[in-house]
């Protein structure tokens, strides 16, 4: 049984529609995690717009909906509001904590429609929003095992992994993987050994078909904006060489970002795989895209 | 009561802009122009327009757009206009289809892509 990605939201930050965001998108994070008809989306960026004028033309309709939200900042968030099944009375939308007394998630979805806000109050959606919950960072959803990780990011973040029949999706973003003292940085000439990163994310990434991480910036920008949250797509990419994953997804892309320079930064990291004899392959998240395993 | 009221205005809206947003793509649509420029393969530097709501990429003699290698399926993708946009589908072929040099099953083309399907390379154009 096959797992199906697709990207509806890649950026970073704050929603960045341009000319010279085409490729890759606008959108702030959203990825759907589809097993047969069991839907996970990750996260409520502005892409989830999409995402639900999308569902709606789908037959059958996947129900309910398993939302993963990985924090609550704006850039995670802000297209719950906009997310048209959530109108609808026969749809369920299950909001997930990491443990049974955290509603965190549901909270600060519900907080954000409040008038001050948004014209449509969480109260008066048409949708069943159920706050429900991780044993602990764990479940079995549907058959899926869902597992979530803390990751490093001001106030606190988490990834989530999902698999089921020797499939796994690991989806990891707003981390900053932070360069361990002795590490080769800034490795402008690409040319420094693999860095060091966390055991827990190696074991969480570890053998997946597919591993989602932030990769906002190059070593260059990340040297300037070290403790804001985000990683070195180096980082990232040396993280799942590590894992042996056999996909990487460079995700969160900055909103200064061109698609050019994210074509770049892409090509950096495939030849940095390369140089290592890794076998990983390495693509750009991009709006519109859908990958099967 | 006021509740249901503000409900049934949110949907008559909605509904509103859903027919605008769509009348609004037609016309569009019409002014956009989608192609395929293949680069290798046989046929070399044969322009294709996708001009229709569906086209086939494959082996087989119903195909709009066919490939002679033995390595294309016989539907081996679907090409698709959606609104303004052209949506590349793999059809669960036994070689896939590669989009900039990676492995996709789906993808919403943007102009200058390179999508390789069996031994054929095309770049796909918009304008």
């Amino acid at each position: 049984m096959a797992a199906f990605v697709k990207f509806w939201g890649t950026r970073g930050s704050i929603p960045t529609p341009a000319s010279w965001t085409r490729v890759y998108g606008g959108n702030t994070s959203c990825v759907e995690v589809r097993f047969e008809d069991t839907l996970f989306i990750c996260d409520a960026g502005s892409g989830i717009r999409e995402l639900g004028k999308n569902l709606l033309t789908r037959k059958p309709r996947p129900n309910p909906l398993h939302l993963m939200i990985s924090h609550t900042h704006w850039d995670h968030i802000q297209g719950f509001p906009y997310f048209e099944p959530a109108y609808l009375k026969a749809v369920q939308i299950n909001v997930y904590g990491q443990h049974a007394r955290d509603n965190n998630a549901y909270r600060v979805l519900s907080g954000q429609m409040s008038s001050d806000y948004f014209p449509v109050s969480f109260k008066d959606l048409g949708a069943s929003i159920v706050a429900d919950y991780l044993n602990d960072g764990e479940k079995k959803i549907a058959g899926v095992q869902v597992r979530s990780f803390p990751v490093n990011h001001p106030g606190g973040c988490f990834g989530y992994s999902f698999e089921k029949d020797g499939r796994k999706i690991v989806y990891a973003t707003d981390n900053e993987l932070e360069i361990q003292a002795g590490d080769f940085f800034p490795d402008e000439a690409n040319a420094g050994p693999l860095r060091r990163v966390p055991d827990e994310l190696v074991l969480a990434a570890q053998e997946a078909d597919l591993v989602i991480l932030d990769a906002q910036w190059d070593d260059k920008d990340y040297a300037t904006r070290k403790t804001w949250g985000h990683s070195s797509c180096f980082s990232a990419t040396d993280l799942a060489i590590r894992a042996k994953a056999k996909n990487l997804a460079l995700f969160h892309h900055d909103p200064e970002s061109t698609d050019l320079a994210v074509d770049q930064k892409t090509e950096a990291c495939r030849q940095r795989a390369a140089r290592f004899g890794s076998d990983l392959k390495i693509f750009a998240a991009r709006e519109g895209v859908e990958l099967k395993f | 009561m006021e509740t249901d009221s503000r409900k049934s205005q949110l949907n008559a809206a909605m509904t509103a802009n859903a027919r605008m947003l769509r009348r609004m793509l037609r016309q569009e649509r019409g002014m956009r122009r989608h192609s395929l420029e293949q680069i290798e393969g046989d046929g070399t530097s044969s322009q294709v327009v996708l001009n229709q709501d569906e086209m086939v990429m494959g082996r087989g003699a119903d195909t709009q757009i066919r490939l002679a290698s033995k390595r294309a399926s016989r539907e081996h993708a679907f090409l698709r206009l959606q609104g303004t946009d052209c949506l590349l589908v793999d059809n669960d072929s036994q070689n896939g289809v590669f989009l900039n040099g990676f492995k996709v099953h789906s993808a919403v083309l943007r102009d200058g892509d390179v999508i390789q399907v069996a031994d054929s390379v095309f770049v796909y154009h918009e304008d």
